[in-house]
């Protein structure tokens, strides 16, 4: 019983300091964006009245003129001219679509229209979420074998290391590895491609997109009059593949490592959950494998124990 | 002669062998050398053949998508078209160009999240500290709607390190919610469960219902309550709402439609109120997409065991159709033989009627076998004895004397070692 009232202390806990980083999060952005949002007002206030002031447009007209034009805006359509003719919905687009739809990044730049659309999202969404997460996480273990085990052993023979030593080694090698290929690289090739962005833009577009955050202020592919657009966009979805799988990887070597270390089970957290038989070559001997095999034998429910979301382990 | 697998009594087990083993093969899963090799190789093939299917998911909806939207975006266009020249015919003192100076600085407000339209003195900020709660929750919990967005630099970089070290923070926290859940929930279908036994009802039934259960509740509960509250209070239609809510519990979070982000004067519990749902209703999801994932692997795991029974049996059939050829062969080959046989041993004893020499010696090394064979055959419908000679058709061998009598008692050990064997 006190081990289940320990469990409801530690939740609570965590739901508090959870809160707290909220608070303190909010606290920061307030600070830094507001100041920059009162001035866009200003600046927008000063046009519209310009415009107003030098044309024989009354207000009302006007504001619903705008009204339409930022209805249609938001579903993708611009007035402006040099807007592209292509379609927001052609295959290529569709399946960049379908792929935000189904990695969970969503970016709402474009978002279906019709009822129907909609009620097919919901469906498509239900079915493809787990799909992928399934496909993801059997890619993951498979490169595991490959990444993980393979070196760490490697380094124990070869150089001798302690087994915990190298697994911290070998973690911060992997992410230093992720960090230089998939969000260096490609801001540098996104930083070119698209003339609007900056470096840190395409930084920060790889970072919220390989999160599946997906806030969707920017998008690769929208420049009007872009070469290659289909293509484009199609290596943009395998980008966001190859990258999810990568730092589902990085994620689960960081949990197995926690495991190792032992703060998983100090903070009575769920266990990194890998299938015996596939597990072939433990990082450290029997002795420690049997003993998380033991707790993860003592944990409640399946459905119920994951470590997030999206890093669906079983 | 019949060959070499004749005289060698292994080859006798030999045949049996395939059908023991095959059957066996198809009922253990432990691991062993070999089963470990070709498991991992079957195993990138399904992981391909799986991606290959998400690949081929992926089009599908693509194509669907394209066909359902495509028309719709274009009457879109066309209405916004025919409202811009309508604008500009009837106010002609403005320009095309100062009109889209116009249009591009308003888009790229409402980007920014400030709404030209309306009068701009009593509108709300967008970064006061209840929407920056939730854009923060947004962030963390990689829903993102994006209606909201960091356009600052130090703005964005402190996007990142948040995220960096929230979204793990918040992973641990969904855990941690889940596992209540499931507790609390496992505790409800043992009380259940505990009824149901005393009505006599079967295991499995009981676990069905319960998951079906568990599915109906929450939906219930984290699906269409909210929708229904938000169409209410947001203005939206049942299928928006719906729609909104699969969206947001999935993580997808485009942000079309997002709670609290309209003109509307909100309660000031609201989005607070908003935010835990989102929490509870994520460590839901995410039990019934697992349970979903659960059950598309178990499907691909009886689909693999199926074709790897259809292979054991092809392969058991092979086995059989072998065994018993080689079975026939043999007894036709012995047949053979043993008439062979019958008749030299005739031709030996009408040349030794007829005082010619015979030689024995040569004969009944063979004749153990073929006696063997034919005795192991014939063992089973008759009791082992001496007389048993007889079958052979040469009641001439009896009488003949000492040879065959000692390859008689030379004989039986022999049948009585391969029967053993086989």
């Amino acid at each position: 019983m006190s081990s289940w009232y320990k469990s409801w202390i530690l939740l609570t806990g965590f739901i508090l300091f959870y809160v707290a980083y909220l608070l303190f999060g909010a606290f920061v952005f307030s600070t830094i964006e507001r100041p920059v949002e009162d001035k866009l007002k200003r600046d927008i206030q000063v046009l519209k009245e310009e415009f107003l002031n030098q044309s024989c447009v009354n207000a009302t007209s006007l504001e619903n003129f705008l009204e339409r034009v930022l209805q249609a805006n938001k579903y993708g359509i611009s007035i402006l001219p040099n807007s592209s003719a292509s379609s927001n919905w052609d295959l290529a687009s569709s399946l960049f679509f379908a792929n935000t739809l189904v990695t969970t990044v969503g970016y709402g730049h474009t978002t279906p229209l019709s009822d129907t659309g909609k009620a097919f999202s919901i469906f498509y969404a239900l079915l493809g979420v787990p799909f992928t997460m399934l496909v993801l996480t059997a890619c993951v273990q498979r490169l595991m074998h490959l990444v993980t085990y393979g070196p760490i052993s490697m380094c124990r023979q070869k150089i001798g290391l302690e087994p915990l030593a190298a697994t911290a080694v070998h973690f911060a090698i992997l992410l230093l590895v992720v960090v230089l290929g998939f969000f260096v690289v490609p801001a540098v090739v996104f930083s070119y491609i698209e003339d609007t962005w900056s470096f840190l833009d395409a930084i920060y577009f790889c970072f919220i997109t390989l999160c599946t955050i997906g806030l969707g202020d920017y998008v690769p592919g929208e420049k009007p009059g872009q070469n290659f657009r289909s293509l484009y966009k199609i290596s943009v979805m395998v980008y966001l593949f190859v990258g999810l799988m990568m730092m589902y990887l990085v994620l689960r070597a960081f949990h197995r490592m926690a495991d190792l270390h032992g703060l998983t089970s100090f903070f009575q957290l769920p266990h990194c959950d890998e299938d015996i038989e596939e597990d072939k070559e433990p990082i450290i001997e029997a002795g420690h494998e049997d003993q998380h095999e033991a707790e993860d034998s003592a944990k409640p429910l399946d459905p119920a124990s994951q470590t997030s979301y999206n890093t669906i382990n079983r | 002669m019949a060959a070499p697998d004749l005289v060698d009594p292994k080859s006798a087990t030999h045949s049996s062998k395939p059908r023991r083993s095959f059957s066996a093969k198809s009922i253990t899963l432990s691991p062993t050398e070999e089963c470990q090799a070709i498991a991992t190789v079957m195993k990138w093939k399904t992981v391909s053949a799986i991606f290959l299917l998400v690949v081929l998911y992926l089009v599908v909806g693509a194509a669907v998508f394209k066909a359902l939207e495509q028309p719709h975006e274009s009457a879109q266009r066309l209405a916004i078209l025919t409202q811009k020249l309508d604008f500009l015919s009837t106010h002609s003192c403005v320009n095309h160009s100062q009109l889209e100076e116009l249009v591009k600085q308003v888009v790229s407000a409402i980007r920014s999240g400030v709404n030209p339209a309306g009068t701009l003195t009593n509108h709300s900020s967008l970064w006061d500290l209840s929407s920056s709660f939730f854009f923060a929750g947004t962030v963390i919990t990689t829903i993102g709607f994006g209606n909201i967005s960091p356009h600052t630099e130090g703005g964005r970089i402190f996007c990142i390190i948040y995220a960096l070290l929230g979204i793990p923070l918040f992973g641990f926290l969904l855990a941690g919610v889940g596992d209540q859940l499931g507790t609390i929930f496992g505790k409800a279908t043992a009380r259940v469960e505990k009824m149901f036994v005393q009505w006599d009802v079967s295991q499995t039934k009981i676990r069905v219902l319960s998951t079906v259960l568990f599915i109906l509740f929450g939906c219930l509960l984290f699906v269409a309550l909210p929708a229904a509250i938000f169409k209410h209070i947001e203005g939206w239609s049942a299928l928006e709402s719906l729609y909104f809510v699969v969206i947001t519990l999935t993580t997808i979070g485009f942000g079309d439609f997002v709670a609290g982000g309209s003109e509307i004067e909100y309660l000031d519990y609201y989005k607070p109120v908003v935010w835990f749902w989102i929490l509870v209703g994520l460590a839901y999801f995410a039990a019934v997409l697992s349970m979903i994932g659960d059950w598309l692997r178990v499907i691909s795991k009886k689909t693999k065991e199926e074709v790897g029974e259809i292979r054991a049996h092809a392969a058991e059939w092979t086995a059989n159709v072998s065994a018993e050829f080689k079975e026939t062969r043999r007894r036709l080959s012995v047949e053979v033989y043993d008439k062979f046989q019958r008749a030299a041993s005739i031709k030996s004893k009408m040349s030794s009627e007829l005082g010619l020499n015979s030689d024995p010696e040569l004969t009944p090394p063979k004749r153990k076998m073929s006696v063997n064979f034919t005795n192991e055959l014939d063992r089973e419908k008759e009791p082992v004895s001496p007389p048993v000679t007889n079958k052979n058709g040469s009641p001439f061998l009896n009488g003949k004397g000492v040879d065959p009598k000692r390859g008689d008692i030379a004989i039986t050990p022999q049948v009585e070692v391969t029967t053993f064997n086989l």
